[in-house]
């Protein structure tokens, strides 16, 4: 429990936020928010002819490493005294800005964190119904342009149906699948048949009218999560950043009370 | 007020390193889904996709108004619901197979970053005069880009939107972000997630878009950036292209779009400088460029009734995109149309191929949206319109579109956007990317027809009694393929089947271009089956009886009365030469069905003009990628006449 809370980037803020606190408290005055010394670090150099680089597909001229550079410190010169002049405040884009950034501070561990086995297994087993396998359906279906054709080959043993270029063997089929192969209203009309030995309909679909020899179907099951890790882990890093912004959100706005007047 | 800017430097500066720990990504886990599911034999299914969609991450599409970001567009896609920027609830009635993602490069994310910049810190005065409108209202952000826009197409854009250095760091933050989530969106066998971007070209305001398409997840697609394309040259895309394969052994290609609105250069006769192409410039087009998209909700490319006299269905989706280029600085003229339109381009290539030995245009077609709503929406019943200034509402089919225009465009001339269907043994990026390089691929204008088109010289009747796709991949060719001549005249497999859940057929065509002995391009239209064919519309005098139209206008409906399920053919070309240059396209109509402005009409309970109604109903259809018919004996270069078009 502690090791987690260490690791979320929530109580890392919180800690830094106070330990800030505790810096200003101490020496009494408030420092300058921002230096008047620039350092540019080999780092931000090597960022800077990057960002060139990925861009034209080659590292920046001298010249034009120079004239990089002059724009990186112009930019850093103004935000700091942006800063200092407070054109922070009131301005609603910044206001949303930094609400931006709580969001993303309160998910970027779960953006990258590693999850164990064990976690994932927990989230599968607590979604089945986002894992489990579409149901599936096995069936034979003749095709006819009238009903009433249909429904006078139903006693025929062996129904030739009319040519369409749709299976007439559907074997182990999703139900994605079909909706997809045979459209919404053929789904719906095979979801009312019960698996038997002989022809069953007629039922309607976009294209006509049709008859089918329902053989199977099978509820869909569960795969085990060796065999979908990777779908596991992409929801449940999906759902956890969603959660994270949510819960951070709530533990802050807790300590707030809204009066409209 | 000290103390609060620390606290947030603290904040920002955990933020930072918390990022930074994302960026690296393994193969196995990103890559293109190699091994990844079970494949079938053939290409048993189209798979279905949009690979044009931008979100709130497009320098335009922000200042429309759109806050859904890629990850939104990508649950819609998927067919999950979410709620579109103007508050309704949105969904897809069918979810889709795949989705390209193709936010603009130029400025990805900038007028979302000049939006939430402070405002003095913005000093360019047309920058912050744009940053002001975006924040005044929704009208005004919506005229903050048609003016950029228009500054785009005129070349004046602020410098800092034209900086490369500056743009590159905030747009690497953004890519490989937007990187992870593709790969998080992406399930082989079931959601497939292209990265990708859009290429926006557009000298003199004339369009050389290309959606930028990526095989690869992000352990490859993690080593660029999106390349800028304004002030630049399309051979420097290809450039980019060919270093980003051999640096990363990935693949890529480009999908030009919009040549409706390019003025004639989009498929030129000429090179780029205005001299003769060169066999070297023809290569690499043929080569990074095997798709174009044909329609979209800015209208339909295919052809012109200017180039197609003679084809009575040339009209789909022209009104008003004729006028001129997009920003409408420059009108379009008959002289233009040529370089302007899908199947002109065909005919272009042959001509030129036969000049200098490759074919520059011989592409596959696709559909797409282009919807910068983050919605990938194409059915005419859930249209969620061009931008967020079009999202349903009662007026938009009447209003007149300022897109960087006061005049000629008004809301119905929008279509409500088409899709591409893929032919492919699965559902992975590999599968999928794969299908589009060998341009097994058809564009629809939204429906779910299934186009099957197989080629050869010994197919006949009698292949439909048993496996004939095992026959037509094993006999023959499918669409995207090229046959070499062997003095017999090619014969077609074709099989169109109706949407499901749509309307009924009205009929299947075979679009033939070719090149004949004086050196002339030639187009024809053959009707190869419709529905009734031996009854009631039987052939009269070469002419076809009209499928006939059962829409109610008032009740945006219609009845699947007419037309047919499924309509094949076994074609011969009627016309074969030994020896001609040809290519050949099926295109599918729908029977007359109700456009996006009926079923607004019926929704808001508004009466439309006259003009809107007359335009309200529209025949919905399918172009396949051709297949080409090439001599058994290539010309050299110098063999061929001198250049002339047929149109």
């Amino acid at each position: 429990m502690i090791r987690s809370l260490l690791r979320e980037p929530l109580v890392h803020f919180l800690l830094a936020g106070a330990a800030i606190y505790l810096g200003l408290t101490w020496f009494g005055d408030p420092v300058d928010p921002a230096s008047r010394t620039i350092v540019l670090a080999d780092e931000d150099r090597a960022g800077i002819a990057l960002g060139f680089e990925r861009t034209t597909g080659r590292p920046p001229t001298d010249a034009e490493m120079a004239g990089l550079v002059d724009r990186w410190v112009r930019e850093e010169v103004l935000y700091r005294e942006a800063l200092r002049l407070g054109l922070d405040q009131g301005d609603p884009v910044v206001r949303r800005r930094m609400a931006t950034k709580m969001d993303e501070l309160a998910s970027a561990a779960a953006e990258t964190a590693t999850v164990d086995d064990a976690t994932l297994e927990a989230w599968l087993k607590d979604n089945p119904q986002r894992f489990a396998e579409e149901g599936t359906v096995s069936f034979d279906q003749r095709y006819f342009a009238s009903e009433s054709a249909a429904r006078s080959a139903m006693g025929q043993a062996n129904p030739a149906g009319s040519p369409i270029s749709l299976p007439a063997r559907a074997e182990d089929m999703q139900l994605r699948e079909i909706r997809e192969v045979f459209g919404q209203q053929f789904t719906e009309g095979l979801a009312r048949l019960e698996p038997a030995s002989d022809w069953q309909g007629p039922v309607a679909s976009g294209f006509g009218w049709h008859i089918i020899r329902l053989t199977s179907r099978e509820a869909g099951e569960l795969p085990p999560l060796a065999q979908i890790r990777e779908r596991v882990e992409a929801d449940w890093r999906n759902a956890t950043i969603a959660e994270r912004r949510e819960q951070a959100y709530q533990l802050l706005r807790e300590a707030y009370r809204v009066e409209t007047e | 007020m000290r103390k609060a800017w620390l606290m947030a430097g603290a904040c920002l500066a955990l933020a930072g390193c918390n990022m930074a720990a994302g960026d690296t990504a393994s193969e196995t886990k990103s890559g293109d889904g190699t091994d990844a599911i079970e494949l079938a034999e053939f290409p048993d299914r189209p798979y279905w996709g949009d690979t044009h969609l931008h979100t709130d991450v497009s320098i335009d599409a922000f200042g429309f108004g759109v806050r859904l970001g890629p990850e939104d567009a990508l649950k819609f896609a998927r067919g999950d619901e979410v709620t579109a920027t103007t508050g309704t609830k949105a969904q897809l009635a069918r979810p889709l197979d795949f989705l390209v993602i193709s936010d603009h490069s130029d400025g990805m994310g900038a007028t979302r970053r000049l939006y939430d910049s402070p405002r003095m810190l913005v000093r360019d005065p047309t920058l912050r005069r744009w940053r002001d409108m975006m924040h005044e209202s929704p009208e005004q952000s919506q005229r903050a880009v048609a003016e950029l826009i228009t500054a785009a197409a005129n070349g004046d854009l602020p410098a800092a939107l034209r900086d490369q250095a500056r743009q590159a760091k905030a747009t690497h933050d953004l890519w490989n972000k937007h990187l992870a989530v593709l790969d998080r969106y992406n399930e082989p066998g079931k959601f497939t997630a292209f990265a990708g971007f859009e290429w926006t070209l557009m000298p003199d305001g004339n369009n050389l878009h290309r959606v930028v398409m990526f095989r690869d997840g992000s352990a490859k697609t993690s080593q660029v950036v999106p390349f800028p394309g304004i002030d630049m040259k399309v051979e420097q895309l290809w450039d980019y292209m060919e270093a980003y394969e051999k640096d990363t052994g990935g693949q890529v290609l480009a999908i030009p779009h919009n040549s409706n609105l390019s003025n004639g250069i989009m498929f030129e006769l000429v090179g780029p400088d205005g001299g003769p192409m060169t066999a070297e410039y023809a290569r690499r087009r043929a080569a990074r460029e095997p798709i174009v998209e044909a329609t979209q909700i800015k209208g339909d490319s295919e052809t012109h009734p200017f180039l197609s006299p003679n084809d009575e269905f040339a009209s789909f989706g022209v009104a008003g995109w004729e006028l001129g280029n997009l920003p409408l600085t420059h009108k379009s003229t008959d002289d233009m149309r040529a370089g302007s339109y899908v199947r002109s381009a065909l005919l272009r290539g042959l001509t030129l191929e036969a000049q200098l030995g490759v074919n520059p245009y011989a592409f596959g077609l696709i559909g797409s949206t282009d919807s910068h709503t983050a919605l990938a929406t194409a059915d005419e019943d859930n249209f969620f319109g061009k931008h967020t200034g079009t999202e349903p509402g009662p007026e938009r089919a009447m209003e007149s579109q300022n897109l960087g225009t006061r005049v000629g465009r008004f809301g119905w001339h929008y279509l409500a956007g088409g899709y591409a269907a893929a032919w492919a043994r699965g559902n992975t990026r590999a599968e999928i990317w794969d299908a589009f390089k060998r341009r097994e691929t058809y564009a629809t204008t939204g429906p779910r027809m299934v186009l099957r088109l197989f080629a050869g010289f010994d197919f006949t009747a009698g292949d439909w009694g048993g496996d004939w796709v095992r026959a037509g991949y094993s006999r023959g060719v499918p669409m995207g393929g090229e046959l070499t001549d062997s003095g017999k005249a090619p014969v077609f497999l074709i099989s169109a089947l109706k949407d499901p859940d749509g309307a009924n057929l009205d009929r299947v065509q075979v679009v033939k271009g070719w090149v004949d002995a004086s050196g002339k391009a030639q187009e024809r239209v053959y009707d190869v089956a419709w529905s009734d064919m031996n009854g009631k519309r039987a052939r009269a005098g070469g002419k076809i009886p009209p499928v006939g139209d059962t829409v109610n206008r008032s009740e945006a409906t219609y009845e699947n009365t007419i037309g047919a399920a499924e309509l094949r053919a076994t074609w011969t070309d009627p016309d074969y030469r030994r020896g001609q240059r040809a290519f050949y396209y099926v295109r599918v109509l729908e029977i007359p069905t109700p456009r996006w402005p009926l079923f607004d009409a019926k929704r808001f309970g508004v009466a439309l003009s006259r003009e809107v109604i007359e335009n309200s109903v529209a025949q919905e259809r399918a172009y396949s990628s051709p297949v080409w018919l090439r001599p058994a004996r290539e010309n050299r270069v110098g063999d061929a006449p001198p250049i002339m078009e047929g149109t």
